[in-house]
This record gives structure tokens, sequence and C-alpha cells, in this order.
């Protein structure tokens, strides 16, 4: 009883909340095999399955206008998985981590601003990957044999920098959008996914509808070709910071439920 | 541990016991609340509270930095609380009992002297 | 004493069914507390309503003297260990040792590291591929390594061994003895914890049915068994927990015995044993009401 040691009491500190933020962030990347080998290591796979299907048509193709055929793999869309994939990881990230930090007594709210600093990071990381693959495409001639991987024709904004900010829109896109989908989840479950989805198909048929019926395909085809990848990827900035805010309040008032 | 009573009483009885049968001798540390905490497997508050039994009654004392030490004198003070206590729950009862099956004093002391007897000439049987 | 948490009529609804019914009770600071009661009973979502996992229906919930909900400072000095709790995908026991500190500013590494080697937890391995057993005893291991001013462990030891149950007391003892806090257990297997626990809130249906030391729990109730009219005749006017009958022979649970009433059952005839907490709260919970009617 006598060398009874001080309980440190509760701490409070200004610092504090940031560095709880910041800790949410880093719990986000703990794991980096799952979060950075992992898709980077598949996409070095895919990369070269694409190069070896490549080499093959071109071999396959020998005799036959050899420019014709390179101009048929400047649309690869093979690049699209590491999209999909960070839609996984931002999904993951709120059905499965947000329920594990509430039990290290973390806030709905920091645990939202920690996992966007975490999402803009990945975004960022990412997207530099993908440039200086993009740059290398270029250098080597599309690896040798053409291809266009990392700088598709439809996504070709021109300078590097540009691709950067094309491949940064279309990760935040991706992350923002799935993890408001998987607050949605989190806070309703699958009535709230049943609903979600609902009202997704029916503001896509209800735009196709309105410009069938105003006859507007055209203006939309040349809205699309105006606007550029680019433009087009800005506008995704709309629906990607509804995602922030909307799956900030959505899960605000989420109930982990195992 | 026994069910049927508080454990800060058993830990304190337990202690009484020690100082009976001297294993702590007067003037000895005892071990700390965390320690006896630890070997009952019991919570350190229900320690503390039979060790602080002991302190109010003198038993045992604190000593401010180093310990609990069993107090002078508490040995006497104990066989007499003891023999008190030995009184109450077991003579009063036994002669209760003993009116009720009607034994006379001579019947009921004879029951008590007699194996005290043998007892002390086994004892010494096995001395010799 | 400084209290560290006060409930008052709390309430919590899941649409028709009531989880929690009108809680009232306080915590103090740096004591043990048992939460039991049988599965569903809501020992889980109180803590969770402890924790501001869950929103209250009505009723108040105050935590170092404000509400848990959104608080980072309040939250900040929780840990909240639960049963079966969801990891992220693919994580391995090395990720959450290596993440927790970042948490709990009181972590102790050497305590983790020695619970580690305790409880033979394979941090290397994928936390889906681990055992019940090796799951809980990473929980364990948060709970007791965090040094979380207020640390809560809702049936904490589920698929864990008799062997490393005793190390999970041991450890606790150990660690509260020299780093007191406070600590809420959930669990239902209470004679394995009952003698760690300062004092115990035994939950039913929602309702606080016992609020109480678990000294003054211990020897509380006396089991009276004999014929069934001996039984009857003693238990007369006095509160039955429960009762039981085969044929000519009853035993009772009743209240506090004194010495008196102790000799007056031997002449009897009746045999008296000590109920141990277990005991007491099964026959608490699983008395039907009547019964209690019957016996007041």
């Amino acid at each position: 009883m006598t060398a009874m040691t001080i309980t440190p009491s509760r701490s409070r500190s200004q610092g504090d909340s940031l560095k709880r933020i910041v800790a949410v962030t880093r719990l986000h990347f703990v794991n980096r095999f799952a979060t950075f080998w992992l898709p980077s290591m598949i996409l070095g796979f895919i990369l070269l399955l694409n190069i070896a299907i490549w080499y093959l048509i071109l071999a396959a193709t020998a005799g036959v206008d050899r420019a014709q055929t390179e101009k048929g793999f400047s649309y690869s869309g093979a690049v699209f998985y590491i999209f999909i994939y960070m839609l996984i990881v931002a999904v993951q990230a709120i059905s499965r981590t947000f329920p594990f930090a509430l039990g290290y007594g973390v806030t709905r709210r920091n645990f939202w601003l920690g996992s966007s600093i975490a999402f803009g990071l990945i975004a960022v990381a990412f997207s530099a990957l993908l440039t200086v693959l993009s740059l290398i495409e270029g250098w080597t001639n599309g690896w040798g044999v053409g291809g266009h991987m990392f700088a598709p024709s439809y996504i070709d904004a021109g300078p590097w920098y540009l691709r950067f900010v094309l491949y940064l829109l279309t990760f935040l896109f991706f992350l923002f959008f799935g993890s408001a989908a998987a607050a949605v989840y989190v806070r309703w479950r699958s009535t709230g996914m049943i609903a979600f989805f609902a009202a997704i198909a029916l503001i896509i048929v209800g735009a196709i509808a309105l410009i069938t019926l105003t006859h507007s395909w055209v203006a939309v085809g040349t809205w699309f070709v105006t606007s550029g990848p680019l433009g087009v990827a800005a506008w995704s900035l709309v629906v990607t910071f509804v995602s922030a805010v909307a799956g900030y309040f959505i899960l605000r008032r989420a109930t982990p439920k195992n | 541990m026994d069910e049927s009573k508080p454990i800060f009483l058993q830990i304190a009885e337990s202690i009484e016991n020690d100082i009976l049968s001297g294993a702590l001798g007067e003037e000895t540390q005892v071990p700390s609340t965390n320690e006896f905490a630890a070997f009952h497997r019991i919570n350190p508050a229900t320690a503390g509270k039979g060790v602080n039994l002991l302190v109010d009654e003198g038993v045992l004392y604190k000593k401010r930095g180093i310990g609990m030490f069993v107090a002078q004198g508490s040995r006497a003070r104990l066989v007499a609380k003891r023999r008190d206590q030995f009184h109450t729950e077991y003579v009063e009862p036994l002669l209760a009992e003993a009116a009720k099956l009607g034994l006379t004093s001579a019947q009921l002391a004879a029951m008590i002297t007699e194996p005290i007897a043998a007892r002390s000439t086994t004892d010494k049987e096995a001395a010799s | 004493m400084t209290t560290v948490i006060e409930v008052n009529g709390l309430t919590k609804k899941f649409g028709r069914f009531t989880a929690v019914d009108n809680a009232s009770f306080r915590v103090e600071k740096d004591r043990i507390y048992g939460l039991l009661g049988r599965n569903g009973a809501g020992k889980t979502t109180i803590m969770q309503l402890l924790t501001g996992q869950l929103f209250a229906t009505a009723g108040s919930i105050s935590v170092f003297g404000e509400t848990p909900v959104e608080n980072a400072d309040v939250l900040g000095n929780i840990c909240f260990i639960k049963e079966s709790q969801l990891y992220p995908e693919d994580f391995r026991p090395r990720h959450v040792f290596a993440s927790a500190p970042w948490f709990f500013p009181n972590w102790d590494a050497d305590l983790a590291e020695r619970l580690i080697a305790d409880f033979r937890v394979p941090v290397n391995r994928r936390i889906k591929k681990l055992s019940r057993g090796q799951v809980s005893a990473v929980g364990v291991i948060v709970g007791l390594a965090s040094r979380a001013p207020l640390t809560f462990f809702d049936e904490p030891y589920l698929g864990l061994d008799a062997v490393a149950r005793q190390i999970f007391y041991d450890r606790l003892l150990e660690d509260f003895s020299e780093h007191p806090r406070t600590v809420i257990l959930s669990t239902h297997l209470i004679d394995e914890v009952s003698n760690l626990l300062e004092h115990v809130f035994v939950i039913e249906e929602g309702r606080i049915i016992v609020d109480a030391e678990s000294e003054d729990l211990r020897g509380a109730a006396t089991t009276v068994a004999g014929t069934k009219g001996a039984v009857d005749a003693f238990v007369a006017g006095r509160e039955v927990i429960a009762r039981e009958a085969i044929g000519g022979l009853a035993t009772a649970t009743v209240g506090p015995l004194s010495a008196v009433d102790r000799s007056a059952a031997s002449a009897a005839g009746l045999e008296l044993s000590p109920v141990s907490l277990q005991q007491l709260i099964v026959r608490k919970t699983t008395a039907a009401p009547t019964e209690f009617e019957q016996s007041a």
C-alpha cells in the first residue's frame, strides 16, 4: 500500500485531438502490405500480362501494318483495376476499421477526419506511381511493344502533371464514394444499401430519361469532348465532395455492430 | 476461500492464525496488501480491508514507507480474544446440546478429559 | 471517492425491444466492477452506451463528468475490449500491438510483450486464421497493456482455456495493484471472477437487479435443505430467493442468517450450505416473479 503509484487521470490537452486524428491516419497504414505492396504487386503483374499479350498480338499479326495494331493497344482499361481496389480499401476502412477504432476510444469525427487524410495520402501516392509509370511507358515506347496501360488515349490529358491531377481526382472519387457507401451500410445495414443503390439507379435512369426526352445526347457528347478528360474528372469533384460530407454526417450517428 | 463469509474476514483470520502459530512473530513484517491479493487471487481492496481490520484492532501497525508489522503483545491479545470466541462458539453450543441429551457434568468432563489423557500417553509412547 | 460514471434512468430501445430499462448506478474510481447476467440481459448494450458507441433512448450518462458521446476528452481515457471484436481486414496481431500505443498514452510495451509470451499469441498470423482463444488473447493484452483509466472487458475470454483465464486474472490483479484504474468486467463465469470483483451489478432483462459490494453478497444467502414441512416452517416470514421441492424434500435459498437462526435450523434437522455468488445470481435470475410474491 505504501508504494501506490498515482493513476494518470484523464488527459486533456489542445494537441490531443490532432494526435488522435493522426493516429487514425496511421492506423490505415499499419498494414502496409494490404494498402501499398499488394495492389502494387497486382498492378505489376497486370502490366507484365499486358506486355505479354501485346507482344503475342504483335507476333501473330506480323506483316500487318504495325502502327495500326499499336493503335488498338492505346485503349487498355487495365489501370481501372487499381481504382476498384482502392474503392474496396475505402469500403473496408469504414466497415471494418471503424468499429475497431471506436474500441480504441476514437470519436466518429476524428475517425472520419483521420480516414480522409489517409485517403488523400493514398490518392497522392498511387497517382504519383501511375504518373511515373506513364512516363516510363512513354520513354520506352510503350514497354517496347507500343502498349498504353498508364496513358491510354482516352485519359491522355497532355503533360504529365495534368495526368497526375486526373489520376488524383479519380482516386479521390473512388475512395470517398466507397467510404460514403460503406457509411450507409454501417449505419443502416442492408436496408440502407438497397435504398442507396436504388437511389443511384434512379438518378442515372432519370438523367438518361431527361437527356433522351430533351434530345440532348448530342449536346452531352459535345460537352464531353469540349470538357476533355480533365474537365469531366473535375466535375467528379462534386460527387467526391458530397460523398465526403455526407459520409461524415451518416457515420456520425452510426453504431458499430458485429 | 470459504463461500459463507466475507473474504476480508478470512484474510484477517489467516493472519491471526499465523500470529497465533508463531509463523508471524511480533515485530516482524507482514506481506503487503498486494502480495496478499496476488497470493489469494483476490481484489487488493478486499485484502486491504482485512489488513486494516487488524490495524484497527491494534494487532498490526503501520510503519510509514516500510509496511505493516505485527504489534508488540498482539499474540497474547489474540489468544485472549480467541478464548472468548472459543467459549461462545464451541463451549456454549456444547453445553446446550449436552443438556438436551441429559448428560451430567461428570459425564461431559470425562468425555473431554479421557481423549486428552489418551493422546498424551500416545505422545509419550511415540516419544520414547 | 471519485465518481467515474454516473447513470440515471438509462433506457435503450431497439424498436419495440427494451435492451436497457431505466438503469441507474454509479461507478467509483480505481475499483474492479463486475457486470453480471445472462446472455442477452443487456450487458454489452450498457457498455456500448457508456462508451458512446450507442445512443441512449432516455436517461443520462456521465463519464468523467461529461457525456461520452463523441467526446474525445472522455473517450481518450477509455479502452473497450469487446467479445468477438471485429479487426480490420487482413490484420495480424502485430498490427494491433503496433497501433495501440498511438491511442493509449499509458501503453506499456514491456507488459504487452510479456503477455504475448504468456498467452503464446502468434503475432505474425492473420487474425482470421487464429483460434477463438487466440483472438480473445489479443483483446485481453490490449485491455491490460493500454492501462486506460477506464477499461471495459466485455466477455473478454471466449475460447480461452482455464490456464489462460487464470493468467488473465493474475495479470489483471497484478497490474491493477501497481496501476489502479477503473475496470468493468462483464462475464458469466461468475465463480471464477467473484474474488476479483469489488462491486457487482447483476442485470436481468435490461434491469439492474443487484447493485452491491461483492463482500456483502458473500454469505448473504444460505441454502436450507430438509423435509418440506421443516423447510416451510423455517423460511416462513423470510425473504426466499429461490425454492425447489422434490417429493417430500425441499430446498430454499434465504437471506442472511444469524447465529441464532443457524442453531434453530440445525435443531429443526435442516442442513445449511453457503451459496456462492454464481449460485445466488443463477437463483435470482431464474426465479419466476410469482415465487418472489409467494414468499413475500
